[in-house]
């Protein structure tokens, strides 16, 4: 079975095993929306400073969403020991972190997607106009949150304390990849609006980075 | 001199982590010395 | 074992000598900054252990690497030593920013691009160690700890490049005194000089926490040993009986 047919099965399981509960999804979209209501607290959320500082809290929503929602990627398999049967299965383990990762991004995806339009109306911002650009960076943001984001929830699977390891694993290495996706944001969010082609550099430098090293580990963190 | 204290202390800083760091490591090594010869000892009247 | 304890005490002394000795260049040797006066002789100090940080930190990454390929515990005694040694060097750049940064700016913490990023860099840092004391097996420990070790060196550029770029379009006052200011002579020297004893330093700390290592792992085997002993006693005992 090739690599990408196996990831295939494996994604479309795990979007099954999401979409028959939506206890992942239904929890993390409360969640994020939660964060996004309290940060409008702590300051004047119509003024013309939430179009400097919302951004910023966007994406520190997302993150924290994606911390939540990553976490029972791996632990999920842990208590049915689902995970040894995947293991002995003959399929390549990068197919298996990939599918797991896809899946993730789906679902990190869709909650960015059904919080954006909130975001919009809750703190007086337009994305109309850079809607097509906007996507891309969201893409590209939760590509790398995800994929680290997948790692490191198999690392965390192994140790104790994993709900909150997994954060504190994941925060400072997405550093880059918040402050880029922030920036990129702001920028679209200007006056002109405009994709600065540096930030979405350190975008992509970070996914592609980060993929491949995946790859190269991903024997020594699928073994047994 | 301008700023004495600051200097002063950001030096004192400098030594003391390093220092208290050396001496915390240097202990535990002596201590699992004792502990190691110990365990020896033991292997050995076995 | 009493001569070699003798040897360790000997570099020991001799190191904390050097130091001292460049401690002195930075204090005395070191000619008198235009702007800043005493306090820039931190620099001195400040940037070199920057510089020491880095290097143990790719210490750690090369034995993080050398663990997974070869599955040796030396590399992960070297890997958590290093990252250890590492992190002290970073504390020590990170107290003595803010005390520069005071005087010279008025307030403790400017986000200059560097501080930050050092910064972010002792988090990574902090951030492996906890994990190694939160991942309880000793087969897995090793593992799991170098994959995350290379994530987080991997993550250095990154984090340095970014930080840069954001603070270029947000511009705040910079600690090292910006790109144009140039740097003479003896002071190149005397920054070298702190370099050097910081190096020599960092390698001392690095070979005491492997031997630590090392040790614990000796300690782990005997008990070991004397437990599987004392068992199979117990079993022999039992069987007669």
């Amino acid at each position: 079975m090739t690599t990408s047919r196996a990831a295939a099965i494996i994604l479309a399981k795990e979007l099954r095993a999401e979409f028959r509960t939506r206890e992942l999804l239904n929890t993390t979209i409360v969640f994020a929306l939660m964060v996004v209501v309290l940060f409008s607290f702590s300051f004047d959320p119509t003024s013309a400073e939430s179009r400097r500082y919302g951004p910023g809290l966007l994406w520190i929503a997302f993150l924290f969403a994606g911390s939540l929602m990553l976490h029972p990627s791996f632990a999920r398999e842990q208590a049915n020991d689902t995970l040894n049967a995947l293991r002995m299965a003959p399929v390549d383990p990068f197919a298996i972190l990939l599918g797991k990762t896809l899946a993730n991004f789906c679902f990190l995806l869709f909650a960015e997607l059904l919080l954006l339009p909130i975001f919009s109306v809750l703190y007086n911002v337009s994305f109309v106009g850079v809607l097509g650009r906007l996507l891309l960076v969201l893409v590209l943001g939760t590509l790398g949150i995800v994929i680290t984001g997948t790692v490191f929830s198999a690392v965390a699977a192994q140790a104790r304390m994993r709900e909150l390891l997994l954060p504190l694993l994941l925060l400072p290495v997405l550093t880059p990849l918040l402050i880029a996706a922030v920036e990129a944001t702001i920028g679209l969010l200007g006056d002109p609006p405009e994709l600065t082609r540096s930030w979405l550099a350190v975008l992509i430098g970070f996914d592609v980075v980060f993929l491949t090293a995946s790859w190269l580990l991903c024997d020594h963190l699928l073994e047994e | 001199m301008k700023n004495f204290e600051s200097l002063f202390a950001a030096y004192m800083f400098v030594w003391a982590i390093f220092l208290v760091y050396e001496f915390t490591v240097a202990r535990r090594v002596a201590r699992l010395q004792a502990e190691l010869d110990r365990l020896k000892e033991m292997v050995r009247h076995n | 074992m009493a001569a070699s304890s003798r040897g360790n005490l000997g570099a020991a002394l001799a190191v904390f000598a050097l130091l001292g000795f460049a401690c002195c260049a930075a204090l005395f040797i070191a000619p008198d900054e235009a702007t800043m006066h005493a306090i820039q002789r931190i620099f001195y100090f400040h940037v070199p252990s920057a510089w020491t940080a880095f290097v143990a930190f790719l210490i750690t990454f090369i034995a993080n690497i050398a663990y997974l390929v070869t599955r040796k515990p030396k590399w992960d005694w070297l890997g958590v030593s290093s990252a250890e040694v590492g992190l002290a060097f970073c504390t020590v750049v990170l107290v003595t920013g803010p005390i520069w940064a005071k005087p010279v700016w008025g307030i403790w913490w400017t986000w200059d691009a560097r501080l930050t990023s050092t910064f972010v860099l002792w988090l990574l840092y902090v951030s492996y160690l906890l994990l190694r004391t939160l991942l309880a097996d000793p087969e897995r420990r090793p593992v799991f700890s170098a994959i995350f070790g290379i994530f987080a060196y991997l993550d250095v550029p990154l984090v340095y490049f970014s930080i840069r770029l954001w603070r270029t379009q947000h511009p705040q006052p910079v600690i090292l005194g910006g790109s144009g200011s140039g740097i003479n002579a003896v002071m190149l020297r005397v920054l070298l000089l702190c370099w050097a004893a910081l190096t020599a330093l960092m390698i001392l700390l690095l070979r005491e926490r492997y031997r630590l290592e090392r040790m614990r792992h000796e300690t782990d085997e005997l008990r070991f040993e004397i437990e599987g002993r004392a068992a199979d006693r117990e079993m022999a005992g039992k069987g007669r009986g």
